[in-house]
């Protein structure tokens, strides 16, 4: 054994030996002192462990090897890994501090299963009470990794004794044990209180930077408690710059909860990070503006905040300009005025040598520049896409398109940039966000279609990307017919079907059909362009050449099934592809062929699709639609209880409504699933007391006051162990696609069973206990689903006319203007568009758009006008279209009577 | 200072080439970690805390250094216990047993005999343990009620280990009855250091 654990020594550097040879050019190279560990080798060096004479630099370097393969993301079997740990546990016996450093990092590093690693725990005990401060430091953090409740009730006073402890080391691994700690055992941490309180006032930098943090911790669930710190250390004893940000945090967090009372009077709280820009640190400034512009501060107040960012700009340490330039790109994005004053900083950075600094001046700028200097800057950007990589420029696009969609007028110089972006070399993320963005610019803005389709259309005269050429053949297809001049297109579509590969060929025999099916004047000439396909190498292409001549009824028929051509060539295709492909997993091979119609047609909540824009993506401006994972697996759960099964479509299940105060023996919230003629109500239970187990839990729905829900059956809960979550579900009936409304009274019952904890056994016998929750509300914003349309102007021509329904309301004295805006949007549960419902400070009125989904599946369009009149009295005009008018008359009386 | 000691340290391994590594092994109470600081300081307390996992202590007695490895005694343990005997000089294994009264064993020390019994024969019965030289030592003989060695060794079933050296010895930690000749027999089990 000696001998090859003699070989494996030498193996590192003779293995290095022919790799320095072949890296002549540049010696300058330092090769790794890991390089060429290997996991088998290291085991093998492990032994050493185990030596009577332990030869304590040799462990060291083999537990480093250990500590290197680790973190390179090599894993130890089980086996290998109690090995290591049993035979590290063996360096107690050194006294080498260096080397029980090691033994430290070890242990924390393996992290062996609970029952193994109480086996060091009595000599880290002595080691935390040792004379050595790296002992005593290093032992604590690593304790705190290992140790249960009762143990901890055992060191506890040491722990005490550690957090006050005159080496800063010592105390700051205290305190971050107890942040740790204080996530399973929060009530033997709130004990040390005083003493945290203690080590905040230490002169140490970390010190008072972790007694802070978990001070806050201990606190975090007491709104005056942490308001009550906040103050107390406002007025200026935090030394340690650290400490100064998490505080302007803290402070900025306890600003937005009690918000409302701090518009006028004095505002301490604001005035100390105020005066936090003006701190000598530069975190301490560059945090405290990040917290200011976050906040809803006047204009003035803005304005110091962004100074000092706007000084940072032309700081010499990139790190400075970073955090400038990303901060106030966050601020463009809600004020973009506030940001105007920084512009000619902000353009200087755009040639800077960081690339994410560059790329962030120029998205800022984009976002803040007016109509007038939209020129100069594409300009400029011309010159600064040529030496930037592919993944900044996407980000450049991207700012670009929604630029244009901003300013429309300037579609024409937009396109050119983004035609010529084209032209120039690139991958294909980069190509693609390109061809979307025209693809969005073309079905946004009319004017553009031209232009941007015969971009397209040189585009792919030159594209090695078959996806792209597919998509913009596809597209073609949809738009170019519509256009003055479709024969135009065609000669870039027939170069395709001679030049390109089968994929490409056989998406231009495609476009080709739909120009021949949609122009009559072209269908002659196309018709011979098509037989001339059928002649084609491959059979895709032939086939669809031979369909394609067939549907269209070739010479002999024209005119001939017409309607049928095109609904076949156009109708969109109804079944989802996800459905689709699902089914066609499960499909096994027999005598039955697979029957399309059986796939499910459940539409989940996808974005409303613009007539005009089949296909489209939707631009990154428009607002997310509401989460679709949550509602699929609310589906897939439900249907899967059989008493619920044949309610149909989940049409919208609501966020958790919490029915208990946070904090109390049982946490109850609950979920409103709507369904055409059903509601049910999911209540969530947590039993938050260890000593009790629930069983027989059910919730008695009062439903007096709500007539037009009728209960029809509940599904209680069995059992409910301590620290576990239950559903237990309600049904009620109501009347088909009536958003009925009501007030509910619900009361917890259940059997409660005594826990002895020590056990974990229950008690035979249980009593019979019940526990009042709060009453809720299903209001008219439960039927509605908030879907975004992406171009509202669009979407509300396309809607009928005459099912505009328009009135005025008086909102009554108010707030202010976004307090109105924001009650109204909640009213109706609607999703607000284009980014309508900021209300920019101090207007005098304001207009917001919003889109939405009613029961029935029924779109609705809002467009709501707030004005102020007098003092703070708001006024507001209401109009909606929908698809049903009846539905619009409904969100009148939704708002009449909210 | 770190070269001095290293010096010193050089010159101690000249001269006292002795040194033995031990594992103190038993059910919990028995007074491992008292025997410890025995052996080590000389000192005893009544109030010991219970090991929670092992405690490694080095003492010199004359030109021996000894290494302990004083392991907890609860059951959570007792399979780790092979672990740390792997390769040691000698195994030491520590019980205390009473009389309730004259020729009356108690009921709960009964159950514990037979534990005892158990975990140290499955213990010496493990491959990698084979040949190293056995100590038992019997506890607290200060109180009038413990057990004579007569019965000690019976109960234990020390006469069936026939594959290693074996020695048993009554101390009380208390009043340091018979420390001499357990240190004494550990000295002259000390390896020789090539």
């Amino acid at each position: 054994m000696p001998r090859s654990l003699v070989g494996g020594d030498l193996a590192g550097p003779e293995m290095a030996q022919p790799y320095m040879k072949k890296d002549d050019d540049d010696e300058e190279v330092e090769y790794s002192p890991f390089f060429g560990i290997e996991k088998g080798a290291v085991l093998q060096e492990a032994r050493a462990f185990h030596d009577p004479q332990l030869d304590v630099r040799r462990c060291s370097q083999v537990i480093t090897k250990l500590l290197y393969l680790l973190n390179q993301g090599e894993t130890l079997t089980k086996v290998e890994a109690t090995g290591v740990f049993f035979a590290v546990t063996k360096l107690f016996q050194s006294s080498d501090a260096g080397l029980r450093r090691l033994v430290y990092l070890m242990i924390k590093e393996l992290s062996p299963s609970s029952d193994e690693v109480i086996i060091v725990t009595s000599s880290l005990m002595k080691d935390m009470n040792s004379k050595t401060d790296m002992y005593r430091a290093n032992a604590i953090r690593v304790l705190c990794r290992i140790i249960d409740g009762t143990l901890l009730t055992q060191i506890e006073r040491y722990l005490k004794q550690a957090i006050v402890d005159k080496n800063p080391v010592v105390a700051s691994a205290a305190l971050v044990s107890g942040i740790h700690l204080a996530q399973a055992n929060p009530e033997i941490v709130k004990r040390w209180s005083n003493e945290v309180q203690e080590a905040v006032q230490s002169r140490a930098p970390l010190v008072q930077f972790h007694g802070l943090a978990l001070l806050h911790q201990i606190r975090q669930n007491d709104r005056l408690a942490v308001s009550k710190l906040v103050s107390s250390l406002t007025r200026g004893s935090v030394r340690s710059p650290l400490a100064q940000c998490l505080l302007i945090r803290y402070t900025s967090q306890v600003m937005r909860e009690s918000s409302i009372n701090t518009q006028n009077g004095d505002r301490p709280f604001f005035d100390f990070l105020e005066s936090s820009l003006r701190h000598k640190s530069e975190m301490v400034i560059i945090e405290a503006a990040r917290k200011i512009t976050e906040m809803d501060v006047t204009s003035r107040e803005l304005a110091p905040a962004i100074t000092v960012l706007q000084s940072y700009l032309s700081s010499s340490k990139p790190v400075l300009r970073f955090a400038a330039v990303r901060t106030l790109n966050k601020v463009a994005m809600t004020r973009p005025l506030a940001v105007t004053n920084c512009n000619v900083d902000l353009e200087s950075l755009m040639a800077d040598q960081n690339r994410s600094i560059a790329t962030l001046a120029i998205t800022t700028l984009l976002k803040t520049g007016n109509e007038s200097s939209v020129d100069r800057l594409m300009k400029q950007i011309t010159n600064f896409m040529s030496d930037i990589a592919d993944e900044f420029k996407i980000v450049v696009v991207e700012a670009i398109r929604s630029l244009c969609l901003k300013f429309p007028l300037k579609y024409r110089s937009m396109l050119n940039f983004l035609s010529n972006s084209l032209r120039e070399e690139g991958g294909f993320e980069y190509k693609k966000a390109i061809v979307d963005s025209i693809v969005t610019l073309i079905s946004e803005i009319p004017d553009a279609k031209e232009i941007g389709l015969l971009h397209l259309c040189e585009f792919i005269e030159d594209c090695e990307f078959t996806y792209l050429s597919s998509q913009i053949l596809h597209f073609l297809g949809n738009e170019g017919p519509m256009t003055s001049d479709p024969s135009r297109y065609i000669r870039y579509i027939y170069n395709r079907l001679i030049l390109e590969n089968a994929t490409v060929r056989a998406s231009a025999v495609s476009t080709l059909a739909k120009f021949g099916a949609l122009v009559d004047t072209l269908k002659p000439r196309i018709f011979v362009l098509l037989r001339r396909c059928l002649f084609d190498t491959e059979d895709e292409v032939r086939d669809r050449a031979t369909l394609y001549l067939q549907t269209l009824g070739g010479e002999v028929s024209i005119g001939n099934n017409e309607k049928n051509a095109k609904d076949f060539l156009f109708g969109s295709f109804d079944v989802p592809l996800a459905n689709l492909e699902a089914s066609l997993r499960t499909y096994e091979p027999s005598e039955e062929p697979f029957d399309i119609s059986l796939v499910s047609r459940e539409v989940r909540s996808l974005p409303l699709q613009e007539k005009k824009a089949p296909g489209k993506k939707p631009p990154a401006s428009a607002a997310a639609p509401a989460p679709v994972s949550a509602v699929d697996a609310y589906q897939k759960m439900l249907s899967s209880i059989p008493e619920f099964s044949g309610f149909g479509r989940l049409f919208k299940s609501s966020e958790p409504v919490e029915l208990t105060e946070a904090e109390t023996e049982y946490a109850v919230n609950v979920v409103k699933h709507i369904y055409d003629s059903y509601v049910v109500l999911q209540y969530n239970c947590t039993n938050t007391i260890e000593e009790q187990l629930l069983e027989d839990v059910t919730v008695c729905v009062d439903a007096s006051d709500a007539e037009e829900f009728s209960e029809i059956c509940s599904k209680p809960l069995a059992s409910l162990p301590y620290n576990s979550t239950g559903q237990i579900f309600v049904a009620l009936e109501k009347p088909e696609l009536v958003p009925a409304i009501g007030k509910f009274l619900n009361l917890l019952k259940f059997t409660v069973k005594e826990v002895d904890t020590s056990t974990g056994e229950a008690d035979e016998d249980g009593v019979e206990d019940e526990y009042q929750l709060e009453d809720f509300e299903i209001v008219s914003a439960d039927y509605m689903l908030r879907v975004a349309v992406s171009n509202f102007r669009n979407a509300w021509e396309n809607m009928d006319p005459e099912s505009e329904r328009v009135d005025e309301y008086g909102l009554g004295v108010r707030e202010s203007l976004a307090e109105a805006v924001s009650a109204v949007i909640n009213i109706l549960g609607m999703q607000p568009c284009e980014g309508t419902e900021v209300v920019p400070r101090n207007a005098r009125s304001h207009t917001c758009l919003l889109s939405g989904v009613f029961i029935g599946d029924v779109k609705v369009l809002v467009r709501l006008s707030f004005g102020l009149s007098g003092p703070n009295e708001v006024a507001m005009k209401l109009s909606v279209r929908s698809d049903d008018p009846e539905v619009s008359d409904k969100i009148h009386e939704i708002v009449a009577s909210g | 200072m770190g070269f001095w000691e290293a010096f010193l340290n050089w010159l101690r391994s000249l001269f006292f080439k002795q040194e033995m590594e031990l594992s103190l092994i038993g059910l919990q109470n028995a007074g491992k970690t008292s025997l410890v600081n025995v052996i080590a300081t000389g000192g005893f307390s009544e109030d010991m805390i219970p090991t929670v996992g092992f405690n490694m202590r080095k003492v010199t007695k004359g030109n021996v250094t000894i290494k302990l490895w004083d392991l907890g005694g609860q059951p959570r343990f007792r399979s780790m216990w092979e672990r740390y005997c792997r390769a040691v000089s000698a195994i030491v294994c520590m019980f205390k047993f009473f009389w309730l009264c004259r020729y009356v064993v108690d009921a709960a020390d009964r159950e514990n005999m037979a534990i005892a019994k158990g975990e140290l024969h499955d213990l010496l019965s493990k491959p990698s343990l084979t040949g190293i030289p056995l100590l038992v030592i019997g506890n607290k003989i200060d109180k009038p009620e413990a057990f004579p060695k007569q019965s000690f060794t019976e109960v234990m079933g020390l006469k069936t280990i026939t594959d290693r050296e074996v020695a048993c010895f009554m101390i009380s930690c208390k009043n340091s009855t018979n420390i001499d000749s357990v240190i004494d027999w550990l000295v002259k089990h000390s390896k020789k250091k090539n």
